[in-house]
């Protein structure tokens, strides 16, 4: 009986994953403005890089107010079975060179000439970007979504996540922006339904606190 | 009267093909559920303005004379161009520096520069939910069978002759219900010599055999 529960769990996470080769599929076949090759999807399915990515969440969360939201995001995330990261790689250093404006600087060659927000701990992007050509992540990011519906498989977008992974330095070196998708098969999407207070109250905390912390202590009294 | 033309049904079929390509567009995933993204489309005679201002960009914008030239191409059978714009400035308040400013404030408080193709800058955030919106007007437009492919150039005529107002950012998807597939591999735009001449031109060095020869 209880073998059959763990092999059911084991699949699971099996399914998780192949799920994610499939999401990355569908994410670098989707559309790219011109055709010229821009994103990279990356898949984290290991546990233990899945945590390193939520504590450089939660350290940022620290960093301004604006952002105290990746805190939830981190909740959220651990219980994600595999997270894919989307990068765009030629925002930063290779503008589209069509002049679009969506940057504000009117020209590409003004925005070459434009410099970069600093290294600080508080910019998570390193602005001013190409925005034409990041807007490929859009479309990846969509890619992705949508053959992780026609899975029938749950998913979180997070762009905080993407920001940490960025500032671990786990995506390519060219890397200007991402954003992360999470996907879960659980029979309870972890991505919906989120009280507040989340980051401290969630499936993890309750269940320290309510079962691993009070039921020991009822235990040796009530025995 | 109970039988009812092809031409009939392709045409009744297409315009109930765009909403649906609205409805998915509008339902489509959003960074922190903004939805007030504007569509509208464009069809027949209100293409031709498009088509032409495209088209007159000439050596200016080769890409998008090609564009005006196809979308004149297009109009000789049913097709529609679904228009999606959004404002540029920021209330997301991710403060993530993307733009280029550190904060949201300082991004909606910085002077708008505008021109013929958008107005700017413009928060990343809002591109995206703009670009998603696109990808999944495409995504239905490619599941019921249309003929499909985005452009960014017809939008930005589209938002140059005002036929789309009150935004900064746009992006349009054309679709169609051709014979053949009208999008993919356009080669009756140009003859062989002059496609033979754009190349050399572009790739000088292909046809070269040996590096150190002299150009003449």
């Amino acid at each position: 009986m209880e073998r059959s529960i763990k092999q059911y769990e084991m699949d699971r996470v099996e399914a998780a994953r192949v799920a994610a080769r499939l999401i990355l599929a569908s994410g670098t076949t989707s559309p790219r403005v011109g055709g010229v090759g821009e994103c990279s999807i990356h898949i984290f399915d290991d546990e233990c890089d899945i945590e390193d990515i939520c504590q450089e969440m939660e350290e940022m969360a620290e960093i301004k107010k604006s952002w105290s939201f990746f805190k939830r995001d981190a909740a959220m995330l651990r219980d994600a079975d595999v997270v894919l990261v989307a990068t765009s790689l030629r925002c930063v250093e290779d503008p589209a060179d069509i002049n679009c404006n969506l940057c504000g600087k009117l020209v590409c060659e003004y925005l070459k000439e434009e410099e970069k927000l600093t290294d600080d701990p508080d910019v998570a992007f390193r602005g001013p970007l190409c925005i034409f050509r990041a807007a490929n992540i859009a479309y990846a990011l969509d890619g992705m979504m949508s053959q992780a519906r026609n899975l029938g498989i749950d998913y979180g977008v997070f762009w905080s996540a993407g920001a940490a992974a960025m500032r671990m330095r786990l995506l390519p070196k060219n890397t200007g922006f991402s954003l992360a998708m999470g996907i879960s098969i659980t029979e309870k999407s972890p991505f919906r339904d989120i009280p507040k207070r989340y980051a401290e109250i969630n499936q993890r905390s309750m269940n320290d606190r309510m079962i691993q912390r009070l039921w020991p202590q009822f235990r040796s009294i009530y025995s | 009267m109970a039988i009812k033309e092809m031409s009939q049904l392709i045409g009744n079929g297409l315009d109930r093909a765009v909403e649906l390509m609205a409805v998915a567009a509008h339902n489509s995933f959003r960074f922190k559920d903004r939805n007030n993204i504007k569509i509208i489309t464009v069809e027949g005679e209100d293409l031709e303005q498009i088509a032409e201002y495209c088209f007159s960009l000439g050596d200016m914008a080769p890409l998008a004379a090609r564009d005006g030239r196809h979308l004149a191409q297009l109009m000789k059978e049913p097709c529609s161009l679904m228009i999606i714009g959004d404002t540029r400035k920021s209330e997301f308040n991710y403060n993530c520096g993307a733009c280029g400013y550190k904060t949201c404030a300082e991004l909606n408080k910085a002077e708008e520069v505008e021109s013929l193709t958008a107005n700017g800058p413009s928060c990343m955030f809002k591109n995206l939910n703009l670009g998603i919106a696109a990808n999944a007007a495409a995504s239905m437009a490619h599941r019921l069978g249309l003929h499909c492919r985005v452009f960014s150039t017809l939008a930005f005529s589209a938002l140059a002759l005002e036929v789309i107002t009150g935004v900064d950012i746009v992006i349009s998807i054309s679709v169609s219900v051709a014979k053949k597939n009208p999008y993919f591999d356009r080669h009756e735009f140009w003859t062989k010599e002059h496609w033979d001449e754009i190349f050399a031109k572009e790739f000088p060095t292909y046809n070269r055999g040996f590096i150190g020869a002299v150009e003449d």
